[in-house]
């Protein structure tokens, strides 16, 4: 194993080391193709599509900002992204750390946790449906109502993740703590949510992403009013408009991308940890 | 374990309430107060609503309704549409499961080689992950436009040199090929991860021993992956069988319904507008398929879970 690093596995690294630039090239190429394409105008991606911008130019992202209101489209899924995660922050892991306190010895909190696993097994297009006019009759056909559906939708596996890592931790430090005169809210805040920070992290990670790139909910509350469209839904119709403006739709597509590539390459070890996770427990 | 609860300090020398297990107890109920009153407003009734009304005609824009037993069920398995759908669906999912195995695998076990570049490779092949859906889903319609069939016509691949998604057998394995393009980035960081957990000298001790490399793969690698298998396996299966994005974006369910998807149908269905109790009855199919597809699989990872080092 050690002595003879023979032939055979020299040759087993390049042929891996081959088929995983090919891989790369594959998933590279696309964004190549886009940066390229956004740089250039109408007349040279038609004489040349795959060459080089001979000038780069910016006139494509000056047009799609100013046909559209990127900016507003921006902000409402900052705002929209924001909001969920704050409120998940604030009420998801309280829900968890209570469950996970007393599920051994209370039925309530151990029905609930079940209760609210049960969303894990339903599939998005169940609601769907009955949202459409559900949300209207509530009047939340709007972005606090594409709030409340992003926390509720998260909360399951949210509760899920965090109630076992709570479990984990032993109780004893947040009982000495509300002896010391804690209440039992501040023995939460004080000292059991330090402790689960890096769950939180994962878990608020994991559903920023998730809300930030949601398409689908956001095209069925939000399709009908413009101004209180999110980015991925700006893209899809913008993409519908300007059909045949190759330059500006990949334009468009760019600077939508390149806010979550930031925070990929800033945030990548924590990205990771919670895409995966979430995977594991959906 | 569930001594340490019960006995949780009842002898504290003040007895004030807010210390009181009691107290604490009501405060915990107060804590799991918000989730569980937005789940029932949010989740829990539009369910009930979806399931009632899917025994009705209810077309959601009259005033009234009868109750109509399972006449929509009934009506939706003879419908060509929903079971077009519904073969695409199942077609597509075990395409989709198989091929995300397959590539992210080879990809787990070439990562995890001793080779240059290693953390490198692993950040790009992890980056389609962050990306919107619906995004990716525009990118490719555009190359698919574009590009693609010029690398068909120089490389002289037929299927590539038209665009693959004009035409109904090609328009399949180009959804395809976008979803694995994306979706395979999740499995393969997890499946590095488990191979990752494998004692290196399992693998010693089956050299000495004289295996070679497919046995030691066999023997060693895939009983440790099982429990990753199967969770790759439950969550293709049901991106699978609820895909929408990517078919609404590169697509939109043509060319001649060839790839319309159940996920679509019942969107489209409900948008439309007058078929609300139909539409809610098609998503109630689905959610049984989901649920059964979940219900097996959760079974099986949790029996091999035991097994898990």
């Amino acid at each position: 194993m050690k002595k003879h690093v023979n032939i055979g596995s020299l040759i087993f690294k390049i042929v891996a080391l081959i088929v995983l630039i090919f891989g790369v090239l594959m998933i590279l190429y696309p964004f190549y193709i886009m940066i390229i394409t956004a740089f250039k105008t109408q007349a040279e991606s038609a004489a040349d599509f795959f060459a080089l911008p001979a000038t780069w130019t910016t006139d494509n992202f000056l047009g799609v900002i100013n046909k559209s209101n990127y900016f507003m489209y921006f902000s409402n899924s900052v705002i929209i992204t924001v909001s969920s995660i704050v409120l998940i922050f604030l009420f998801v892991p309280m829900c968890a750390y209570a469950i996970a306190r007393n599920m051994r010895s209370r039925k309530y909190f151990k029905f609930l946790f079940y209760f609210l696993l049960c969303a894990i097994f339903v599939p998005f297009q169940v609601i769907m449906v009955p949202l459409v006019i559900y949300m209207g009759w509530l009047g939340l056909s709007n972005q606090t109502g594409l709030i409340c559906l992003h926390v509720t939708l998260a909360s399951s596996q949210a509760i899920f993740l965090l109630t076992n890592y709570i479990r984990s931790v032993p109780p004893d430090l947040e009982e000495s703590a509300s002896i010391d005169g804690c209440t039992t809210w501040g023995a939460y805040w004080r000292v059991v949510l330090p402790l689960v920070k890096p769950m939180i992290a994962t878990v608020l990670v994991l559903n920023a992403l998730w809300v930030w790139n949601d398409f689908q909910m956001p095209l069925l509350i939000l399709n009908t009013v413009p101004e209180s469209w999110t980015l991925p839904l700006f893209q899809y119709n913008f993409k519908s408009q300007y059909t045949y403006d190759y330059n500006m739709a990949f334009a468009s597509y760019l600077i939508a991308i390149v806010p979550v590539m930031i925070a990929y390459i800033f945030a990548q070890k924590y990205i990771v940890e919670g895409l995966t996770a979430g995977a594991v427990k959906t | 374990m569930s001594a340490k609860t019960a006995t949780a300090r009842p002898d504290t020398s003040k007895p004030p309430k807010k210390g009181s297990l009691h107290h604490v107890v009501q405060v915990h109920y107060l804590f799991t107060l918000p989730i569980l009153i937005m789940y029932l407003v949010f989740f829990i009734v539009p369910m009930f609503m979806g399931i009632f009304y899917s025994f009705t005609d209810w077309s959601g824009l009259s005033s009234q309704f009868n109750f109509v037993g399972f006449d929509n069920y009934g009506k939706i398995f003879q419908d060509d549409d929903f079971i077009n759908a519904l073969l695409f669906n199942l077609k597509y999912t075990v395409a989709l499961v198989i091929g995300t195995l397959v590539v992210s695998l080879i990809l787990a076990l070439l990562m995890n080689q001793k080779i240059p570049f290693r953390t490198g490779f692993r950040s790009i092949f992890f980056f389609p992950a962050v990306l919107s859906g619906i995004t990716v889903g525009l990118i490719w319609n555009e190359l698919f436009l574009k590009v693609v069939p010029v690398f068909g016509q120089t490389l002289g691949i037929d299927i590539l040199s038209k665009s693959m998604l004009g035409n109904a057998t090609t328009a399949f394995w180009a959804v395809l090929i976008v979803n694995l393009w994306q979706g395979c980035a999740t499995p393969t960081v997890l499946l590095i991860a488990g191979l990752q957990s494998v004692p290196k000298d399992l693998y010693e001790a089956a050299t000495i021993d004289g295996a070679n490399a497919w046995q030691r793969f066999k023997a060693i690698t895939v009983p440790f992956l099982l429990p990753i298998i199967n969770i790759v396996i439950i969550t293709t299966t049901k991106a699978g069988l609820t895909i929408f994005d990517y078919i609404k974006a590169l697509t939109d369910g043509g060319p001649n319904k060839a790839t319309r998807a159940v996920g679509l149908l019942i969107y489209n269905d409900a948008m439309q507008g007058g078929k609300f109790s139909y539409a809610v009855a098609e998503s109630m199919i689905l959610f049984i398929l989901v649920a059964i597809v979940s219900f097996f699989t959760i079974k099986g990872t949790s029996n091999k879970e035991a097994g898990d080092a």
